[in-house]
């Protein structure tokens, strides 16, 4: 295996990583605080939507990046209402807004493009892809790093972030205590509902940034239910790093590395069967690792 | 004198238990309606049309009874486990892993059609109940949860039929575009059930899956236990249950209640397996909100299966003459949902059990 | 406190209750359990709103619509369930809400720092590094206590604080309580232990039903004469006859469960029960009363020792094959084992009698068989209901004991195990399983009692083992069995020590 090759696995697994490490963190801080919110998948592939939506109509960026946000973020606040708050109960919330959603983008789609399935357009503007000059120029590193995006390296920026707000000051640790002990949390005074509730949208911003990365990172295009599992994906990387934002980071890379390396393989192996490992290894991964989460748990 | 008794309470118990599903209904039409106003399409005329053509003309109720077979089938599968409290996400994996299995066997299954169609059904109906244990397995054995791995299982279990029918499987003599299997024997598939349209015996199966579901959960002593467990799995427990020979049992009967609905779609409707015939359609995703709005009760899935069925064949009625996306249908049904879990949780609170100084152990927490 | 009313649903929790607190004071509110105390506290600490009435602080007008508004006022509660994050030190419980902050950053160390000085100050003592998880439970109350120090309450409430404690550590709580009222706080007790009203109070104020009772200066009343306000009705002390004991049902030898660190859960643990008594095991709760219960019905599997049971060894065997050999189970936590909030009651009912010829034949339901035997269970028990499709959920705590207690009883077993049989529920209710259970034991039937109300395992027991640490450390019969006595091993000492 040339050298080459296995550059542009690890360039092709750093690509897959950032829409999963992103949803990954936003299933973490929810089962943080203590909610387990199914509708990753749904707030992930709105975000796809929307910011592709917003990019071809406005031409602009940052809007579709925002868009892609605030939808996410919006569909998390479905989610905060009727489970948080209104306790309604959480796969029922879940399955609904991900099938939800999976139709409303299909409906949107022909409704505003009169398209079934795909919106591919020349009009839509890519994200910018960095290729500093220097590193471009070194041979391995230039390939691993060649075209990633903005988003590929403010993922684990936002997990650096995540990680110090909740592990060092003192917000932060008001929030992991609603997921500790809900009743001793508002016992004194922490509004435990509201902070679940602001979570749950967090996490819904962060699945859209994260369908904004999957939308606009490798492709710019938005495919029916272009996110095929992912937001389950997410939950299983987001369980496997103990809901801790730095361990994600690595559970994330690995399902990103099955999915590199699925697209790597493909020119070997049909596309059919290399299209499963990711899958495959979700639940090989949760097997692998599940002494250590139920002692943990225990 | 108790049987009287019961038979008054019968009506507004009935009425009790449908009044919330009816609420969420009319909730999910009126936001299917907003969403048609945005279309600039005026909603009264577009349901009058939707339901003229799903459940009102007779070729239409037709093709709804048609595709509610499989909805329904699905929906018992699904309430056979969510029941239990074994969240099954992935029945449309083991209705498509199913469905394949029994397809490829009535293909090369040698001997009179007949026979080699029922040891079809059978192996279709085995494989089911085994891709349903595997995520079982799994979470009996190492707790992992099996919300994740059975939904991974669907996505395994879709490519890989995939790569079969594109590959080794793949009819050769018909469309070269096309990727599906032969078609079964005739001797194999189901009776029509009218001249005019594709309405078949697999409706009556579907009935008789109902009936099961049924007897299963009212009349027998592992419906009682594993309603229980679904409850609350500490008090099943407790009372004696063996845990995982339910927990076996019902994800068997799942999985291989899933691979009756894509077997009948295959023998009844199809009489061979396509690529996506099962996954696109969205038959288990339709059953499982079926099963949702019902609280799952067999008799509701039933009907709000039928419900749903109608509403996407009004759905792709209107998408064809009114340019509406079909989609609406899926808008429709999913906002039921929702308004369903949230219209129970109004009917809980009123009911807040009223304990008394509750004092428990604080050492054990 | 005045006028205050809190209804839930048809309910009076509280109707017109008045409260007054002076500084310096202990008041004790005392009544049965479902008296309504808690609510009371609960309004006064702004957990509940009332559903009228109000509230004045030092002449004031205060409305408490959260904790936060109570603590600002300089409220505090020690709750009966400890409000505690077990996996953060004792450090950040005792800060938690007014954390030392360094900029934007949460200063652990400066919380160390604060605690030790509030340790200091008020003589509590306990390291601040600590894990709370890891602190018996003498210490978290501790830590609760010091936690509402910390937010500088003046008025402090106690719900039912010596619940969880042995009868030293109470005795150790009786005096902090005294000190922090000589330091000037005042301090709200509420409990149904009277003994304890008598050691620490300074005025006594009886609830009764959510009503209002009576109060008095405690130097003015006696025990007796709470107790009658408090129940509304003279208690006749109960008349036991002797036991005929007839022979062994349940032998217990060497019974081990090991834990998941070096110390056994239960260690060596052995006892016998014999047909025709009612034995009764005391201990604090979390020394291994829960596991031993779950060892003995299946629901674990004990790791060594010998369960016999009639004769027959029934250690590791399954839940299921254990209740045929004869054990029925009243379960120490309703809401966990002993039902579900979701099933009917005759689903609740028929629970371990599903596979009994009555209810279903070959794995087919009787439903009419369920239906007249869930009914018997309901009028013979006493179970308040709307129908048999009433909701579990749906029962008041009473009610639904009882119906588990009918249901665990129509078993007909030689041996009942009976774990914390009345906890939680009115008085009525209680007097009626104590007399189901003596009843059993009249029938020649052998009963475990597990219990941590030491009052109920000495009225009811012919014989009592302590557990200690998963041990059984002392056996006593019911002639010379003293709350002294049993305290003292309750806490893992020696009789001999303690009289030296």
């Amino acid at each position: 295996m040339s050298s080459a090759y296995i550059a542009s696995i690890i360039n092709s697994t750093l690509r897959s990583t950032t829409p999963i490490l992103l949803a990954a963190l936003g299933s973490a801080i929810c089962s943080r605080v203590g909610v387990f919110n199914v509708a990753l998948e749904a707030q992930m592939l709105i975000g796809c939507f929307f910011s592709i939506a917003v990019n071809y109509a406005t031409g602009s960026l940052l809007l579709a990046v925002g868009a892609g946000i605030l939808s996410g973020a919006l569909v998390g606040l479905v989610v905060a209402l009727l489970q948080v708050k209104y306790k309604a109960a959480d796969m029922v919330i879940g399955t609904s807004l991900n099938l939800l959603v999976q139709g409303g983008t299909t409906f949107l789609l022909y409704l505003l493009f009169g398209l079934r399935g795909v919106l591919n357009d020349p009009k839509l503007v890519p994200l910018y892809k960095i290729n500093l000059p220097v590193i471009r120029d070194i041979p391995f590193l230039g390939r691993v790093l060649e075209n990633l995006t903005i988003l590929d390296y403010i993922c684990y920026v936002v997990a650096a972030l995540l990680f110090v707000w909740l592990f060092k000051t003192v917000s932060g640790f008001h929030i992991l205590s609603v997921g500790i002990n809900k009743a001793a949390a508002e016992s004194l005074g922490t509004k435990a509902t509201r902070i679940q509730m602001q979570m749950v949208i967090l996490s819904g911003a962060l699945c859209g940034l994260g369908g904004t990365a999957l939308s606009m990172g490798q492709v710019t295009m938005f495919t029916e239910n272009m996110t095929s599992g992912r937001g389950f994906i997410a939950m299983a990387a987001a369980s496997l790093g103990m809901s801790h934002p730095l361990l994600t980071i690595f559970s994330s890379l690995f399902f990103g590395l099955c999915q590199g390396i699925g697209l790597a393989l493909q020119n070997v192996i049909k596309s059919q069967l290399t299209m499963t490992l990711p899958y495959v290894a979700t639940i090989v991964a949760l097997v692998l690792f599940s002494r250590r989460s139920a002692r943990r748990q225990a | 004198m108790k049987q009287s008794h019961n038979a008054k309470e019968l009506g507004p118990r009935l009425w009790r238990s449908l009044r919330q599903p009816l609420i969420a209904v009319a909730f999910g039409l009126l936001v299917g309606a907003l969403v048609i106003l945005a279309c600039g399409q005026n909603p009264i005329a577009v349901y009058i049309e939707m339901f003229n053509k799903s459940f009102f003309t007779p070729y239409y109720l037709f093709s709804t009874l048609t595709r509610a077979t499989p909805i329904i089938i699905c929906a018992m599968a699904t309430g056979m486990a969510w029941r239990a409290g074994y969240i099954n996400i992935g029945v449309e994996g083991q209705m498509v892993t199913g469905t394949f299995v029994a397809t490829v066997c009535a293909l090369f299954i040698p001997g009179p059609p007949i026979l080699a169609g029922l040891l079809a059904w059978i192996a279709g109906m085995i494989a089911g109940a085994l891709y349903a244990l595997l995520p079982a397995v799994l979470t009996w054995k190492f707790q992992v949860s099996m919300v994740i791995t059975s939904l991974m299982l669907n996505y395994v279990a879709n490519y890989i039929t995939s790569y079969f029918v594109t590959y080794p499987l793949k009819d050769t003599a018909g469309d070269g575009l096309a990727l599906q299997t032969p078609e079964i024997h005739e001797l194999m598939r189901l009776p029509r059930l009218s001249t005019t349209s594709t309405f078949n015996a697999g409706f009556l199966i579907a009935v008789a899956v109902m009936i099961f579901m049924v007897f299963i959960t009212t009349r027998t002593v592992f419906g009682y236990e594993s309603k229980m467990g679904g409850f609350n799995p500490s008090f099943a427990r407790y009372g004696g249950t063996k845990q995982v020979k339910v927990m076996i049992i019902t994800m068997a009967l799942s999985g291989a209640i899933a691979s009756i609905a894509g077997t009948a779609e295959v023998f009844g409707l199809k009489y061979r397996y396509a690529d996506g015939m099962l996954s696109s359609t969205s038959y288990a995703w339709t059953g499982l909100m079926a099963a949702l709005i019902a609280d799952l009760n067999p008799v509701g899935m039933f009907f709000v299966s039928i419900f749903l069925s109608g509403l996407q064949i009004g759905g792709s009625a209107i998408q064809r003459s009114l340019g509406i996306p079909l989609e609406i249908a899926t808008i429709i049904q999913c906002c039921i949902t929702l308004f369903v879990s949230v219209k129970l949780i109004f009917k809980v609170r009123q009911k807040k059990p009223v304990r008394d100084d509750v004092k428990e152990g604080g050492a054990q927490a | 406190m005045k006028h205050i009313t809190k209804v839930y649903g048809s309910l009076y929790a509280n109707n017109d209750v008045h409260l007054t607190l002076d500084k310096g004071e202990i008041l004790a509110v005392v009544g049965e359990n479902g008296a309504g105390k808690s609510t009371l506290m609960k309004i006064l600490y702004g957990l509940e709103q009332p559903t009228s009435g109000e509230i004045y602080l030092n002449g004031q007008l205060q409305h408490f619509r959260s904790p936060h508004d109570a603590i600002n006022q300089k409220i505090g509660m020690v709750q009966q369930h400890f409000m505690l994050l077990n996996p953060c030190t004792v450090a950040e419980n005792i800060v938690y809400g007014r954390e030392p902050r360094k900029g934007l950053f949460f200063d652990r160390e400066e919380a160390v720092r604060v605690t030790e000085a509030l340790c200091e100050k008020y003589g509590l003592h306990i390291d601040p590094r600590r894990l709370v998880g890891d602190c018996p439970v003498g210490l978290q109350q501790r830590v609760e206590i010091l936690k509402v120090l910390y937010q500088d309450a003046d008025i402090i409430i106690f719900d039912e604080p010596s619940a969880v404690l042995t009868p030293q550590e109470v005795n150790e709580l009786l005096r902090t309580m005294r000190k922090l009222a000589e330091m000037g706080k005042s301090l709200i007790i509420i409990t149904h232990k009277l003994h304890e009203v008598m050691a620490v109070a300074d005025r006594v104020m009886v609830m009764r039903l959510g009503r209002y009772i009576q109060e008095m200066p405690k130097a003015e009343t006696s025990i007796e004469e709470m107790s009658y306000l408090m129940v509304g009705r003279r208690i006749v002390e109960r008349q036991v006859p002797p036991r005929k004991p007839t022979g062994t049902v349940l032998d217990v030898q060497d019974l081990v469960l090991a834990g998941s660190e070096a110390k056994n859960i239960l260690d060596h643990f052995s006892i016998h029960v014999d047909g025709g008594e009612i034995v009764g095991i005391a201990g604090v709760s979390g020394n291994g009363q829960s596991e031993l219960i779950q060892c003995l019905t299946g629901l674990l599997q004990p790791t060594s020792g010998k369960v016999m049971l009639k004769g027959q060894d029934v250690a590791g065997k399954t839940v299921g094959e254990i209740r045929t050999a004869g054990c029925a189970c009243i379960p120490e936590d309703r809401y966990l084992w002993g039902c579900a909030a979701k099933a009917s009651l005759t689903e609740t009912a028929i629970m371990a009698h599903q596979r009994s010829s009555k209810i279903s034949r070959k794995g087919l339901l009787n439903n009419k068989g369920a239906r007249d035997f869930t009914q018997s269970l309901l009028e013979g028990y006493d179970v308040r209901n709307s129908g048999q499709t009433q909701k579990a959920g749906e029962l008041s705590g009473g009610n639904i004991q009882k119906l588990i207690v009918a249901r665990e009883i129509e078993q007909h077993s030689p041996l009942l195990i009976a774990a914390e049989p009345t906890r939680g529920v009115d008085i009525g209710a209680m007097e009626f399983i104590h007399n189901k259970l003596l009843e059993k034991r009249e029938q020649g039937d052998a009963v475990l009692l597990i219990s941590s109300e030491l009052t109920e395992i000495m009225s009811l027991s012919d014989r009592i083992y302590v557990i200690y640490e998963g041990r059984a450390v002392g056996e006593f019969h019911k002639a010379d069995a003293t709350e002294e006595g049993l305290g003292i091993l309750m806490m893992g000492g020696k009789l001999n020590e303690a009289v030296s």
